[in-house]
């Protein structure tokens, strides 16, 4: 997307939240070599100052260091993300094409929102939320510091007062290893697939794009559970 | 004891006498909190919380050689949420700024280091268009 768009008409800035430091993520950025901004959060200041709750997310900011747009499940295209057992696809062109929309025509976009809709559109934060965002920091902090038991007592009190803040969740879920996290993550999106009319991100309202994105998990036997259910059609 | 704020984890004093409330010195308020008081009272930046007349007694307190702000009641006074465990205090984030960066919509700042150890600041970005976005390896 910053290739296409063009490096010289702005600055595209990548923020790693990962409690594991530049050692968690090095790795990926070796592999996408990127040739924009790329720094690292640890401790999640990013979300905690924007009101994120859930990656990717991201914030259009204009040259007057205004936030024009601010938004959860942005991907440049149509990813497949797998997580062990299972699959699943997310995203769309729509934010590209916005952002590129945007990026031209600056405050003649459409999809440029004033501040009151940034006000209304940010998740609500309510009394429980703010001591989620404290206790969430307390853990990352045992974690940092090696006591394993306190880190997981705080996550665990985080995900009860904040149960919609994936950030907190999957961060610590991760603390137990990444398959119990990839296996957390597909349990928890089927229940909401099955229980709620939410998605695992809120849609962005975007023309074109795919609202129920990252529901439709495809586990590593579901093609061969369709074949056997063609045989049975046939 | 240890301090954690704004993303960043602190050491400060802590008073012997009262281990259960969040007493922090003067002089180490702004670095632990971003807090600093003034003639005017608590300032964080252009805000600035007076300190109310009636309860400058039990907020400021001249003990164990030191001028210290006790930081439970103002965090009450503020809505800002902390929690402890042992001798580790985690601050949340402050309605006000954030109900205050909302109606301005002036993106917050913000200071990280990128995988080379340099320091990439956004309001060094000002008069560039900035498309900000999170993701992580789990």
């Amino acid at each position: 997307m910053y290739e296409s768009i063009g490096p010289d008409r702005f600055e595209l800035i990548s923020v790693a939240q990962d409690s594991g430091g530049p050692s968690a993520i090095n790795k990926w950025y070796d592999k996408a070599k990127p040739t924009y901004h790329c720094v690292v959060d640890p401790t999640h200041e990013i979300s905690s100052l924007f009101g994120w709750v859930n990656v990717p997310s991201a914030a259009w900011i204009d040259e007057d260091g205004q936030i024009v747009r601010s938004n959860e499940g942005v991907y440049p295209s149509e990813v497949s993300i797998g997580f062990g057992l299972g699959k699943v696809r997310a995203g769309d062109d729509s934010f590209a094409q916005a952002t590129r929309d945007w990026i031209e025509r600056g405050a003649d976009s459409e999809h440029v929102w004033s501040s009151r809709e940034l006000a209304e559109r940010l998740k609500p934060v309510d009394d429980d939320k703010l001591l989620a965002e404290a206790t969430f920091k307390l853990a990352l902090h045992f974690e940092a510091v090696g006591d394993s038991e306190r880190a997981l007592k705080h996550f665990a009190a985080a995900e009860d007062l904040a149960p919609d803040n994936w950030n907190y969740m999957r961060q610590g879920w991760t603390h137990k290893g990444t398959v119990y996290a990839s296996w957390k993550i597909l349990k928890r999106t089927a229940d909401l697939r099955k229980n709620t009319d939410k998605s695992f991100y809120d849609p962005t309202g975007l023309p074109g794009e795919n609202y129920r994105r990252f529901t439709e998990t495809e586990w590593l036997w579901t093609p061969a559970l369709k074949r056997v259910k063609q045989l049975f059609r046939d | 004891m240890i301090i954690l704020s704004n993303g960043k984890t602190t050491e400060a004093a802590q008073r012997t006498d009262d281990t259960e409330t969040l007493w922090v010195r003067l002089g180490e308020l702004p670095a632990a909190t971003g807090w600093q008081m003034k003639p005017q009272g608590a300032c964080l930046g252009d805000l600035c919380v007076p300190v109310p007349e009636h309860k400058r007694e039990e907020w400021i307190a001249d003990a164990e050689d030191w001028v210290w702000l006790n930081y439970s009641e103002f965090a009450d006074l503020l809505g800002q949420k902390y929690v402890r465990d042992g001798d580790v205090w985690s601050l949340g984030s402050i309605p006000e700024v954030r109900r205050m960066g909302l109606e301005s919509a002036v993106a917050p700042d913000f200071e990280l280091t990128d995988r080379n150890g340099d320091v990439l600041k956004l309001s060094d970005f000002r008069g560039r268009k900035v498309v900000l976005f999170s993701w992580s390896s789990w």
